[in-house]
């Protein structure tokens, strides 16, 4: 966990790998480019990289036509203005004509925590997981970012993948192998299961190795896909632990928490925490601080974890 | 607006050589923006109301474009090299239906389920239900920036395709048009054509009063696009422009189209209600008397 890597850079040098085995991706920058990653691509294939400036709606149109005419086109900026901004043309353009864009939302989450809540996107996976036939990615380490941006070109559909801003830990092995649609296994347990996605799956295994420490063993699941969620490594990790706990940087309404209690209410009820952001715009400010503020460091989900276990429990034993 | 507009005639007829209609290609065409005006009648009819005045204003446009000047297949709707309409205004997709039905990309019967569950012809156009349908287009200020996308990819895989877009006068207070107007002009896109069909009329009354985006010559013109405002239901006019784009080098061109809302029934030709027509029978009856009427005169 020592090695930090840049997510944005990550991308970008992914989607440059994409675009040379590739000819028909192209990308489309909203004057994002040289903040979103797609330079690298721009410099090397200047003809397949298409600037529309601050044009945050229009520019979803024009990857859709692209995509018409079978091009694969990546529309890359920050998180907010390629869904909650453009969000009726990701659902017509993308999703209800099924056309095979792929979103990239940098800086996603609170990654931007000292420009305020406009630049911040709690709610992005909420709404887009709501548009039928449309995959959702949120890597959770730069492994994940780099093979998310080859099996996000290679399926065939829209897709939105979200990236934070910071430098993020290596979480996987070398022979890590990422599977779009299938949960990874970083760390068995069987107390409890913390389902981590994103930016904050650091802050899970992080808070496994404290909970550890008290004899607690706790199962570490990367769901890096929200949409269509693993249903079988949810169902596995409810029946063989017992507790869920989801760790997400969004809000626990819709996000990856709403996904799992959505599917285990009605599959298989599980005493489940969700830990993330409560119904309130994000404060601003540095963002270990602002992670902080919203129970997000590693030691704060260990403390939620176990008051969990144990209020759980008595609730359980009455 | 200080814009200064290079190419805005009433009746434009350049002086270079554009291409003609011969009388009897004329005469052909007539009969088929009537047989286009029956068909919409035909599906309202059948589902008892629908958007009838635009589908009505832009059938000779309709008429004109899929039989004279784009190139499709009906027998191969996917076909890579075809030309794309693209109907921004997809309320208007009576027209649409009525075009694709005559060009024979379904069967005719197919009209009759206009209004019923499941039909595959619903109040907005849906690519997945209907050959020859390029977008799902309803909610207003898409279809631009997707024709777009379109123009760019066709020229960008090196093909002769043109995008032909239809968009209502209405339509232009979407902000998200101005968007993919102005991106249309920045990469170029010459292979792209717009038809703004100026019916002046949208559902609570005339367009200049409910939000007044004249002079729309000037607008476009500003946005860098190569303008010519003609009378939409000259056959001759549509068709002459329309096989003539560029209209200049290097710019996407626009076609601003005077049309009459409902045209061809005269008793709802720029009535407002017939935005959105509730048909009773009586109604019907005098459309199809002022359709036959229509015939008539186009008899040798």
């Amino acid at each position: 966990m020592t090695q930090k890597n840049d997510p944005i850079a990550t991308f970008g040098e992914a989607l440059l790998e994409v675009a040379e085995e590739n000819p028909d991706v192209v990308a489309l920058s909203a004057d994002s480019s040289s903040g979103s990653g797609l330079k690298f691509i721009a410099q090397r294939f200047p003809n397949r990289h298409f600037e529309f400036g601050i044009m945050e709606q229009g520019v979803i149109g024009y990857a859709a036509g692209l995509a018409t005419t079978g091009k694969i086109p990546f529309v890359a900026a920050i998180a907010p203005f390629v869904t909650a901004r453009p969000f009726e043309m990701v659902r017509n353009d993308l999703g209800y004509m099924r056309q095979n864009v792929k979103l990239v939302g940098r800086s996603a989450g609170i990654t931007y925590s000292d420009l305020g809540a406009t630049h911040q996107s709690l709610d992005d996976i909420a709404i887009v997981r709501t548009i039928p036939g449309f995959t959702v990615v949120n890597p959770g380490d730069p492994e994940d970012i780099a093979q998310a941006t080859h099996a996000i070109a290679q399926h065939r559909g829209p897709v939105y993948m979200k990236i934070g801003k910071y430098p993020m830990p290596y979480l996987h092995g070398a022979d890590y192998r990422f599977e779009l649609g299938k949960a990874a296994l970083l760390r068995q347990g069987s107390d409890v299961t913390l389902i981590g996605t994103g930016t904050v799956l650091c802050r899970a295994v992080e808070a496994a190795e404290l909970l550890a420490r008290k004899g607690i063993e706790a199962r570490v699941l990367d769901m890096h896909t929200i949409k269509p969620l693993d249903t079988e490594a949810v169902l596995a990790a409810a029946s063989e632990t017992g507790r869920i706990v989801t760790v997400e940087e969004h809000y626990i309404a819709g996000g990856l928490g709403g996904a799992v209690a959505e599917f285990m209410a009605e599959n298989l009820p599980t005493p489940m925490k969700r830990i993330g952001i409560n119904d309130c715009f994000a404060s601003n400010g540095p963002y270990e601080d602002l992670i902080g503020l919203y129970g997000l460091l590693g030691p704060q989900i260990a403390e939620s974890v176990e008051g969990f276990l144990q209020s759980s429990a008595s609730a359980l034993s009455r | 607006m200080n814009t200064p507009v290079t190419m805005i005639t009433d009746c434009h007829r350049p002086s270079h050589k554009m291409k003609r209609l011969t009388h009897e290609e004329k005469r052909g065409l007539k009969r088929t923006a009537l047989k286009l005006r029956r068909n919409i009648v035909r599906m309202i009819k059948a589902g008892k109301s629908g958007h009838a005045g635009g589908a009505l204003s832009i059938a000779d446009i309709l008429a004109v474009l899929y039989f004279k000047v784009m190139s499709v297949d009906p027998s191969n709707p996917g076909w890579e090299d075809r030309d794309r309409l693209v109907l921004s205004a997809g309320h208007k997709c009576l027209g649409l239906y009525a075009a694709l039905a005559e060009k024979g990309f379904f069967e005719k019967s197919v009209l009759d389920t206009y209004g019923a569950l499941n039909s595959r012809l619903p109040g907005h156009p849906d690519m997945y239900k209907l050959p020859g349908v390029e977008c799902n287009t309803g909610a207003l200020g898409h279809g631009l920036s997707i024709s777009g996308g379109m123009a760019l990819g066709l020229r960008l895989s090196g093909k002769q395709s043109r995008v032909f877009t239809i968009m209502g006068d209405g339509e232009l207070a979407e902000g998200s048009n101005w968007e993919g107007a102005a991106a249309a002009s920045h990469h170029k896109l010459e292979n792209l054509l717009v038809f703004i069909d100026r019916n002046g009329l949208q559902i609570c009354g005339p367009t200049a009063e409910i939000m007044n985006y004249e002079p729309l010559d000037q607008r476009w013109a500003s946005f860098g696009w190569s303008v010519r405002v003609i009378n939409g239901h000259d056959l001759d006019m549509i068709y002459e422009n329309a096989t003539d784009i560029p209209f200049e080098p290097g710019k996407p061109s626009v076609i601003i189209a005077d049309t009459v809302k409902a045209k061809g029934l005269s008793f709802a030709e720029g009535v407002l209600k017939y935005h959105y027509w509730k048909a009773t029978p009586e109604e019907l009856s005098e459309a199809e008397r002022d359709l036959d009427a229509i015939e008539r005169t186009l008899l040798p």
